[in-house]
């Protein structure tokens, strides 16, 4: 072992034993750090989780079709000619086809309604999706839990596990009122968590006629025909239609749907752990000023004895990069404890409630720890290079 | 001339020093024009009134401080020539220090306090180790390697202190008022430690004290007011 580091080495073991002299403002330091790496694990989960959410949803046998030049739900809209076109052509769609020939695809439209929520009595927006009896078996991580599927015609409802859990009077049986009518609940289905189980599902024209959007149809969903179909349905839409039409495969659009809101939060989260962050190191500064301070006597003799300024510096870097690494650490285990699956909800697509787990994976929890060892890095390196400047002779005559 | 001139040549010289502190605008001279030599082997007491700068003359024997005009020798060296981190290496081989307060790490026991001299040597913990052994029994510390300072009385603690300073071997001991803190029996100790090392072991020491009965124990008194030195042989009474 160089000398270097042996005069390092047992200075930083004089600093750590020293500690308790400056307990309480060590302890803000950790702290504070702990605070910054929660905050950051907690806006990084968030977005994740939502990502995570999203992405189950999606399958990739399953396209959405979109018309008017959108890719979103919102502000798509399907002419009803290219519906009767599609229905109507005999040849290769890249559709698939059901027992009788016919093209499974389900039209669809989403409309918001108000519903009061269990726990704290507001009023959340849920989706109510409009489909065509074929629009259940196109989601293919879904599946009912209870009761049975709506009946076409009528004004029948089944809605996702997660609404029936936080939502009054969504058992079966029960009458709900969506707008302007009442609705009656027909079965409860689950998706595995996914976004779907967030929505309200009814009869495409039960749907049209209660909210007065007769003819009007937002997206198509189809089931493909094998992994070649979606090339197949995208050259037959580009060749049938004046207007743009597109086809996307839906966990595409699920994905792209998780990242607009996912980067939203991310957007806030890091700028808000940054501030925090800055302000964090400037207490760690402040910190380890007065852990110089407190040490001066201690730091003067040793470099009266004769040890070097590196030693002085890297001790009290040292000091400074393992109180953040405790705050790291605590901020790590302590948000993980906590918002490792916690359940959260947010405004999801179109504008409805959406229902999450927080999801506190490695990588994030690396990034959030990085930040908080950045605190202590970056503001322990003036103290310790104040702790090299320490000037002998008056900090030793201070040492009565 | 039959001495040759290396040994004429004093072992610690001081010529011209000038220093003074700056308050705010304001500037005070401590010494102007102050001059010293001292033999090898030699056991000097400085005396001299508070704020006569007794303790800013050690630091710029230990080069702490530096002078603001003049030359400062030790031996080969030339301290006012040297800059910080030389003078830094130059003093864990030639000096040892011994402070009023002990100025030891309440963290470190006594062993590992003595030993912070020899972390800046090559050497391996096993020589570290029998040399603080060697210098615990010299003060008569034996046997307490495992004991912390707050545990110990003050001349106990000050003998630590004298460990601490003479365990790398220096020739030379630089002391400020290492009895200020201590009742009389304890200070006589310390001071026949010192005289122990002065004589038996060759240590050059240059003393810093309040106490007339401690500055017996030396070889030579200065006494330095008003930034000059006037001399009390002792040997020549
Ligand atoms: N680092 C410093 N900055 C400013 N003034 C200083 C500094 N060191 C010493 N002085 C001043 O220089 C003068 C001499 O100080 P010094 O400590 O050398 O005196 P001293 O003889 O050791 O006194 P004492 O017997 O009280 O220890 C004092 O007036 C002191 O205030
Ligand atoms: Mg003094």
């Amino acid at each position: 072992m160089s000398s270097q580091f042996k005069q390092t080495f047992v200075m930083i073991r004089a600093n750590l034993g020293s500690l308790p002299r400056r307990a309480w403002i060590s302890l803000s330091m950790v702290l504070s750090v702990a605070l910054v790496v929660s905050v950051l694990i907690g806006f990084l989960s968030m977005a994740k989780g939502f990502e995570t959410a999203l992405a189950s949803a999606g399958s990739a046998s399953v396209a959405i079709i979109f018309g008017g030049g959108t890719n979103q739900e919102i502000g798509s809209d399907i002419p009803p000619e290219m519906i009767r076109n599609l229905k109507a052509s005999k040849g290769d769609t890249g559709i698939a086809r059901d027992a009788n020939g016919d093209l499974i695809v389900s039209r669809e439209t989403l409309v918001p309604v108000d519903v009061r929520r269990l726990a704290d009595g507001a009023d959340q927006a849920l989706a109510l999706r409009g489909m065509d009896p074929a629009g259940p078996s196109l989601r293919d991580g879904a599946a009912l839990s209870g009761g049975r599927l709506f009946a076409p015609g009528s004004r029948e409802i089944v809605v996702g596990k997660r609404i029936a859990s936080e939502f009054a009077g969504f058992d079966i049986g029960d009458k709900v009122r969506l707008g302007p009518l009442d609705w009656t609940v027909a079965g409860h289905f689950a998706a595995g968590g996914s976004a779907f189980e967030s929505e309200i599902w009814a009869d495409m024209e039960a749907v049209q006629s209660a909210f007065d959007r007769q003819g009007q149809v937002q997206t198509v969903r189809v089931r493909l025909d094998g992994p070649a179909g979606l090339k197949t349905l995208q050259a037959v839409l580009a060749a049938s239609s004046g207007t743009p039409i597109v086809a996307m495969p839906e966990v595409d659009f699920y994905v792209s749907q998780s990242e607009r809101i996912s980067s939203l939060i991310r957007l806030f989260g890091w700028p808000i752990a940054l501030l925090m962050a800055i302000g964090a190191t400037a207490g760690a500064l402040n910190t380890m000023m007065s852990s110089v301070s407190d040490r001066s006597v201690e730091i003067a003799t040793v470099r009266t004895l004769g040890f070097s300024r590196f030693a002085a510096f890297s001790a009290t870097w040292v000091e400074a990069m393992l109180m953040s690494l405790v705050g790291t650490c605590t901020g790590a285990i302590a948000s993980w404890l906590v918002f490792n699956g916690w359940q959260a909800s947010t405004l999801g697509a179109n504008n409805t409630q959406m229902a999450f787990q927080l999801s506190v994976t490695t990588d994030l929890m690396l990034q959030a720890s990085l930040l908080g060892l950045a605190i202590g890095i970056v503001g322990g390196a003036l103290p310790a290079f104040a702790a090299t400047r320490l000037p002998l002779a008056s900090a030793l005559r201070n040492s009565g | 001339m039959t001495i040759t001139a290396q040994e004429a040549e004093p072992y610690i010289e001081l010529n011209g020093v000038r220093k003074g502190f700056k308050f705010g605008t304001e500037g005070i001279s401590i010494f102007s024009d102050l001059n010293l030599s001292i033999a090898r082997g030699d056991f000097v007491a400085v005396m001299g009134p508070s704020g006569s700068g007794k303790s800013t003359l050690l630091n710029i024997l230990s080069g702490i401080d530096s002078p603001d005009a003049g030359k400062v020798r030790i031996g080969k060296s030339h301290l006012d020539r040297m800059g910080e981190s030389a003078r830094s290496s130059w003093r864990a081989h030639n000096m040892g220090i011994v402070f009023q307060f002990y100025n030891l790490l309440p963290m470190l026991n006594t062993a590992q306090n003595v030993e912070l001299p020899l972390l800046l040597k090559p050497l391996t913990r096993r020589q570290r180790s029998a040399r603080v052994d060697t210098v615990l029994d010299l003060v008569g510390l034996n046997g307490r390697q495992k004991q912390y300072p707050n545990r110990m009385s003050g001349g106990q603690q000050q003998r630590v202190g004298i460990a601490r300073a003479i365990v790398a071997d220096p020739g030379l001991l630089l002391c400020d008022e290492p009895t200020g803190d201590l009742d009389r029996k304890s200070a006589n100790d310390i001071l026949e430690m010192l005289g122990f090392l002065n004589r038996e072991l060759n240590k050059t020491i240059v003393m810093v004290t309040h106490d007339p009965e401690a500055a017996r124990f030396a070889r030579r008194t200065l006494h330095l007011d008003k930034g000059t030195f006037i001399e009390q042989g002792m040997d020549s009474q």
